[in-house]
């Protein structure tokens, strides 16, 4: 063999070891597939940097990230996990979709820590069968935001309140006085809308009462299932029966449908998100939105809504017969059966739940739901933290069936019929009829 | 000899059968098998054979039905709008761009954008709040109409793929228009015949060829119509603006029903391919006739 075809050789030789160790390190990393965009993501990847920073995290388990886009999110994910995907080791979990990818993960066990930092019933939401599949990172409930000036002025003048009083004659069948929205019913809520809507009050300071979510949108369902809930609404009984078709539902859908029918909310809400109801409420021209509590870092912040965030109200969403009621909905991070570095994945989620990474992931403007000794370090920086754990733990709740891997489905069925009854394209009666009978097919 | 260019025809044919055999044939076989089969995501590499269940549940649903009646109304509305508005584009600035043929980048410039964005564009485009359309009319007019409630939302939808798709058919017209010989138009002009008399008579006729392709072509893309009508109104209220790809999108992913999301496609290919043939058919009757 000639030098230069030894010399060939041996780069060869080294170019292929150096490419095998390559792989060897980057198939050694952990790779989390995260939530993206929004606070849940700028939080995740700080929290990472300062996990990668530790001294004792060895280069084989750093934390890596990989983000799909959200449209379409959760589809990719069940795609790639039942495809039997390797690309990441941990994956995102959410309370409503742990039945749908249980079959693919592995539960997991993640120490003392996480009792003292979350408490039991927020590790709850990322439990299914009675075994724990993820670390939560963020909880999702709902906060009723309120214009305080205009209600402030509503409620000082003795004209104003002859003229909402007549205005809830009208349109809820009685007579009612302005209220504290710390102590409003649904009816004072719509009371309120309509009386700040200038389809039904000419004098409205404002165009719209409040903004609806009414996309064809799983989401959307979720925001609005608070209200049947506060008059004793659930999707199933103790014994399975779908219990859809219920005097809850009804007031429900009917109070939606009255206040869009009146112009108490956008002529597009049927088009209506998460993103067109901040630009709606933050535009100065809406009294009340019923959100997501993340919202209210944008809605509060002078710089990103300068028209109303000096002014702006948060308090549980309004009360029913059966008292108040918020949707909690958890966001975390659990173990994909066919993880590569399975140990490395397993150390990361254990330290997601200690006290110093949780308080780290708040202070970088993630949500977590911490336990009341944990939440009291950070409340002077994240006052909203204090209220999402109040809200989670007095009015917080999961409808029965909830888990269930065909759970997204329901909600999936339930915005299509719901909605459909909306825009008046089916009656009450026929919304409900069909979404219990595909209630009863996704959840036997 | 002829045996001997036998051979090479099927061996220069090799690689084309063996990638349509690949990406084709395969994926139609699968398809074939979940159609007849129970299939969900967990059992989606031990299918059970079942029948015609899933065709029957497809054919038998009225959302089936709605989204297909969406799909043929957006084709056809689409379609005509882009041509009419294409071939008047093309008549008029024909002139104009023969001196000027730098004008036509601009009016490309639709078809540079990904239909998600514009989706997402026209989202931003019509809120009430924050989008310029609203904002001018609240100003001139004290009042901005909803443009994607359930009413509203089809032409609202209809006249964005529209303003997208129309510099295509621009595109196509014009061509033909100019590959339309000078002293044919000037010979009409000499025996007396006016600008309509022109048009009808001797531009439309031999453009008609591509007038026949374009509308087909933009029927085709309104039919499978899906990214900016996902972006911009999703399924729509009670399922308004589900397009039939849109319905098995959902069937699949939403509903986890892979079979009955299969069975769809099955008969939305056969459908396909039906139109594809008759227009065959047509095309070669027609051929006949002329020899």
């Amino acid at each position: 063999m000639s030098n230069t075809a030894k010399f060939k050789l041996s780069t060869l030789a080294v170019l292929a070891a150096a490419l095998m160790s390559s792989v060897t390190a980057a198939q050694a990393a952990v790779t989390v597939l995260g939530w993206p965009g929004g606070s849940e993501e700028t939080a995740l990847r700080a929290v990472v940097d300062d996990y990668n920073g530790q001294a004792n995290v060895a280069d084989a388990d750093k934390v890596e990230l990989l983000f799909f886009s959200r449209d379409g999110f959760y589809d990719k994910l069940q795609a790639d996990m039942a495809a039997g995907s390797d690309a990441f080791d941990l994956n995102l979990l959410a309370t409503y979709a742990i039945g749908r990818y249980a079959p693919y993960m592995e539960p997991v066990d993640l120490g003392p820590d996480a009792v003292t930092t979350f408490g039991d019933s927020v590790l709850k939401t990322m439990q299914f069968d009675g075994k724990q599949y993820g670390v939560p990172t963020d909880l999702s409930l709902h906060f009723m935001y309120y214009r305080k000036d205009l209600v402030a002025a509503l409620m000082a003048d003795d004209a104003a309140k002859a003229k909402y009083a007549e205005i809830s004659e009208k349109y809820l069948g009685k007579k009612l006085e302005p209220k504290d929205p710390n102590d409003w019913t649904w009816d004072d809520w719509a009371a309120t809308a309509l009386y700040f809507s200038k389809d039904v009050n000419a004098e409205s300071p404002v165009r719209y009462g409040t903004v609806l979510q009414m996309k064809n949108l799983l989401f959307n369902m979720m925001v609005f299932q608070s209200l049947p809930r506060s008059y004793g609404g659930d999707w199933m009984d103790a014994s399975g029966a779908i219990t859809v078709d219920s005097d809850a539902y009804r007031t429900g859908l009917e109070m939606y449908k009255m206040l869009y029918d009146a112009g108490a909310s956008p002529r597009d809400s049927l088009s209506y998100e998460y993103a067109e109801t901040n630009a709606a409420f933050g535009s100065g021209q809406t009294a009340t939105a019923l959100q997501w509590n993340a919202a209210a870092g944008e809605l509060t912040d002078p710089e990103k809504s300068p028209a109303v965030a000096d002014n702006v109200g948060i308090v549980a969403p309004p009360a029913g017969p059966d008292g108040r009621a918020d949707h909690i909905h958890g966001l975390g991070l659990g173990l994909n059966k066919n993880a590569k570095n399975k140990e490395g994945a397993i150390k990361f989620l254990k330290w997601m739940a200690t006290e110093s990474a949780a308080l780290d992931y708040a202070k970088n403007g993630g949500s977590p739901a911490l336990a009341p000794a944990v939440v009291a370090k950070i409340a002077a920086e994240r006052p909203d933290l204090v209220q999402l754990g109040q809200f989670a733990d007095a009015y917080g709740y999961v409808m029965t069936g909830g888990t269930s891997a065909k759970a997204l489905s329901v909600y999936e069925l339930q915005a299509k019929e719901f909605t459909g009854y909306w825009s008046g394209q089916q009656t009450l009666d026929e919304a409900l009829a069909r979404t219990k009978a595909g209630m009863e097919e996704l959840l036997k | 000899m002829n045996s001997i260019k036998n051979l090479d025809w099927k061996l220069l044919n090799t690689p084309l059968v063996v990638f349509l055999l690949l990406f084709l044939g395969f994926p139609v076989i699968v398809n074939l098998y979940y159609s007849l089969s129970e299939v969900s995501f967990q059992t989606l590499r031990a299918p059970e054979l079942t029948g015609f269940g899933n065709y029957l549940t497809v054919l038998t649903d009225p959302a089936f039905w709605q989204a297909s009646w969406f799909s043929l109304r957006f084709g056809v509305v689409t379609a005509v709008a882009e041509c009419a508005l294409g071939l008047c584009l093309a008549i008029f600035l024909a002139p104009l761009i023969e001196k000027h043929s730098a004008l036509m980048a601009p009016l490309m410039l639709p078809l540079m954008v990904a239909p998600a964005m514009v989706g997402l564009m026209y989202r931003l485009v019509l809120h009430e709040f924050v989008g310029p359309v609203p904002y001018y009319l609240y100003e001139w007019f004290g009042n901005s109409p909803s443009f994607l409630n359930a009413e509203s939302a089809f032409w609202t939808l209809s006249v964005v793929e529209t303003l997208q798709w129309t510099p295509f058919a621009f595109l196509l017209f014009y061509m033909a228009y100019e590959a339309i010989p000078d002293e044919v138009r000037q010979a009409a002009q000499i025996d007396g015949a006016g600008p309509f008399q022109r048009l009808f008579y001797i531009d439309l006729p031999l453009m008609a060829p591509t007038l026949i392709i374009a509308a087909f072509i933009r029927f085709i893309d309104g039919f499978r119509v899906f990214d900016n009508v996902y972006t911009l109104t999703g399924s729509g209220p009670g399922g308004s603006t589900t397009s039939l790809p849109i319905y098995i999108y959902e069937a699949f992913f939403k509903q986890g029903a892979i079979g009955k999301a299969v069975a769809a496609s099955v008969v939305l290919f056969l459908a396909s391919f039906s139109v594809l043939f008759g227009l065959n058919w047509l095309s070669g009757r027609r051929k006949g006739a002329t020899k």
